[in-house]
Order: C-alpha cells, then structure tokens, then sequence
C-alpha cells in the first residue's frame, strides 16, 4: 500500500517482541531465539491441543507446530501479522493436518492445508499491511476486557473446543440465535463486521 | 470487485479451523478476491491468538525442547526451511486444467454440471461445479439444507440480485430460485451441499474424531 500505511506500522510492529525473535530465526537459525519462542507459545499450543479434544497428541502437536515455525519463520513477514498470530495460524493448520491425516489411509491429497487455510505472508501478491492490522491484536485485547463474560465464554468454545455454533448451543442448553447473537455483539465490538450484506 | 461477502460467523468458523474442507475452500477462493474480508479474516485471526494467550498454560515435557532440536539435527531434509512454491490457486491445483476444458456433463437444457465430491474424501458433502450458458437459464429449484456457492467465472442473476465472479451467497430451503446467466461468458459456480441430515447426524463435525 502507501508508505503513509508503513510508516507508522513499523514502529509499532518492530515493539512485537515475538516478531524480532521470529525474525533471528528465520534468518540466521538463531536457536535461542527459538527456545525462547518455544517457552512462550509451547505451553499455549498444548493447551489449544487438550482443550480441543486431542489430549493424547497434544505433546505430538507442539512438536509439530515447532517444526513448522522452525521451517517457516524465513517467510514471517511481521508487516503481515503479528507474531502470535502468525502462530495462532500455525497451530490451527498443523491441527488440521494431523486430522486429516488420521483420518485418510491414502497420502494423496487433493488439496492440501494451507490450500485451504493460508498462512498470513505465504501469498507474495498480497500487498503489504496497513497498520489496522497490527494494531488488531493490541484492539482485541482492549476490547475482549469490555466484553460481557457470556460473549467471551461463546468465542472460546468455537477457538479452542472447536465447536460449531451449534454444538455451543446445545451445550450451553441456550438457543442457536442466541449463540450467534452473542458472537454478532462480540464481533461487532471488535469490528469485524464492517458490512455484512448477507446476515 | 464482489459484493456479496460471507457472513462475520463463517469467517470466524473459517478462521477457528472448524469448517470442513470443501467450505474452507469456497471461502478462500472468495479471501483471494476480497480485501475487504482478508482483512477481517486477519483480525479474527488476530482473536484466535488473543484466545489462546488468555487460556491457562499447560507445561510442556521436560524432553520436549530438546527432542525438537534432536529432530531438526538428526533430518535437515526434512526442517530445511521452506522454499517459496510458484502461487497457484487452489482452484487450478484442485482440477489441473481449465475450468472449461473439464469432462463438463450436460444436465438439463442450460445446464451443466460435474461432481467434484471424491476430492473431499471423509467430508460427506456434495461438491459440485454447475455451468449455465451464457444467457440461459436454469429450472426453477429449492435446495435442501444449506447450499454455499462461490461464482467462479461469469455472473447469474435471480430475483435476489446479480451474483458476479467471486460472489459469495449461501442459500436455503427457503430460497426459490431460478438463475439466469448474465453477461456473455458461462457461468460456472462451486457448491457444496450439506449431506442429508442422517449422514451429518446432530453436526458431527467430518473432520474432527476427538469432539467429545
């Protein structure tokens, strides 16, 4: 985009210290760089792993999401995501890549993962970010501290139990409109629905 | 530029990783079109992340750190840094040809169609491509469930409005409808059709065994 966008996304992204560190590894493979991502994010990573069912393979799964970000962190773009972000995404693709792997007894895939959920930075065409996108993370944490606990309780269960809005709603005993209303406030809130035509 | 867009709850489910793969597909075909929506797909993202910070923390095993880097020591071939691949949409990657060279089986009158569903094994959806003829029109239908279609090439009009390349419009039991291909290219669209209820049961979710 402009560099009236870059300027001040540089300041503020090069505070993201999880992005430096990325950055040390990916171009120099700068191994304490990397423990010290790996003492931040792998205790996250196992977390997301047992609260979504898959307690047995949550060890497998930190493992696996390391080596990703071990094997990637030479394309983390910081001007792209933030750092936990990048991660966040990370661990989402790598879960569902354990999945499908699991559950196909031929290797063949038609399309793989990242086909389908892509990896912020992976797309060379994509222009670089605005600072909207930077600042999301810092927004998101503001604005989830003035949500009601109802709303949160809701996101939580779809990001890290994997719930379809559905099964929140059956668990919850609270009806399917009431689920999806909760979101709808929350998401509007953190603004994401800018203008949703079709709801 | 499109101007039908999925709904904020999609994108969340998409950014969640909780959509099965032939939807996650339609909504990327749509991302790789959209600024508007890879911008909230970033954000929402972004509150995966912030989720993830806020939940408690699990210690890892005492071996782990160290396993890892035995890992990357012992098979450098397989931890090399990743090489950037030449972008290929997901579309040409999926059918490997020219979406109007495919093996297209003509239906009624206008319409073409082909069933792509064996690219998505385990997923008990129906997956299809449908092609209209420039100009021509398609029977009067309803749909059973939910039916997510991407427009791909061309635009089809009904009494809804005019659903241009890289649309995004999800449709239902409700929603009679009868499309007319507008413009002077085919319009060719992907669908996926929810499974009949048996097969999806009280939403088992295909991909994931480990939903309690």
């Amino acid at each position: 985009m402009t560099t009236l966008d870059q300027q001040p996304a540089k300041a503020e992204g090069r505070k993201d210290p999880w992005g430096v560190l990325l950055e040390k590894v990916g171009k120099h493979q700068d191994r304490a760089a990397y423990h010290a991502l790996f003492e931040h994010f792998a205790p996250q990573i196992k977390y997301y792993a047992i609260s979504n069912g898959m307690a047995s393979h949550a060890e497998e799964l930190v493992q696996e999401v390391f080596i990703s970000i071990w094997r990637r962190s030479c394309l983390y773009d910081w001007r792209k995501a933030a750092a936990s972000t990048w991660i966040f995404t990370i661990a989402r693709n790598q879960r569902i890549d354990m999945l499908r792997k699991m559950q196909r007894t031929s290797a063949e895939m038609a399309v793989e993962t990242e086909d389908l959920w892509q990896i912020p930075g992976d797309n060379e065409d994509e222009p670089v970010t605005s600072l909207h996108r930077l600042m999301s993370e810092r927004r998101i944490r503001e604005s989830l501290s003035q949500l009601p606990e109802e709303q949160i309780t809701v996101i939580a269960k779809v990001y890290m139990e994997h719930k379809s809005h559905q099964m929140v709603a059956d668990e919850l005993q609270i009806p399917l409109g009431t689920v999806k209303s909760r979101v709808r406030l929350a998401l509007n809130k953190l603004k994401v629905i800018l203008q949703d035509q079709n709801v | 530029m499109t101007r039908h867009h999925p709904d904020s709850l999609s994108l969340m489910e998409y950014s969640a990783g909780n959509l099965t793969e032939p939807h996650a597909l339609c909504i990327r075909l749509h991302l790789e079109q959209c600024p508007h929506c890879r911008s909230r797909v970033d954000t929402l993202n972004s509150l995966g992340a912030v989720m993830m910070e806020q939940q408690p923390k699990v210690t890892v095993s005492d071996s782990s750190f160290e396993q890892l880097m035995a890992r990357i020591d012992s098979a450098p071939q397989d931890t090399s840094p990743v090489v950037q691949a030449p972008r290929l949409s997901p579309l040409q990657k999926l059918l490997g040809q020219d979406i109007n060279e495919l093996p297209w089986k003509r239906q009624l009158g206008d319409v073409s169609v082909l069933d792509i569903s064996e690219k998505f094994p385990g997923q008990g959806e129906r997956v299809v491509l449908q092609k209209l003829v420039a100009g021509g029109k398609a029977p009067a239908h309803t749909h059973r469930g939910d039916e997510t279609t991407i427009v791909l090439q061309g635009a089809f009009a009904d009494q809804k409005g005019v659903f241009n390349q890289w649309d995004f419009v999800v449709l239902n039991e409700q929603d009679e409808h009868r499309p007319v291909a507008v413009g002077c290219e085919d319009c060719i669209t992907l669908s996926v059709l929810s499974a009949p209820v048996k097969l999806t049961g009280t939403f088992t979710r295909m991909l994931n065994p480990f939903i309690r």
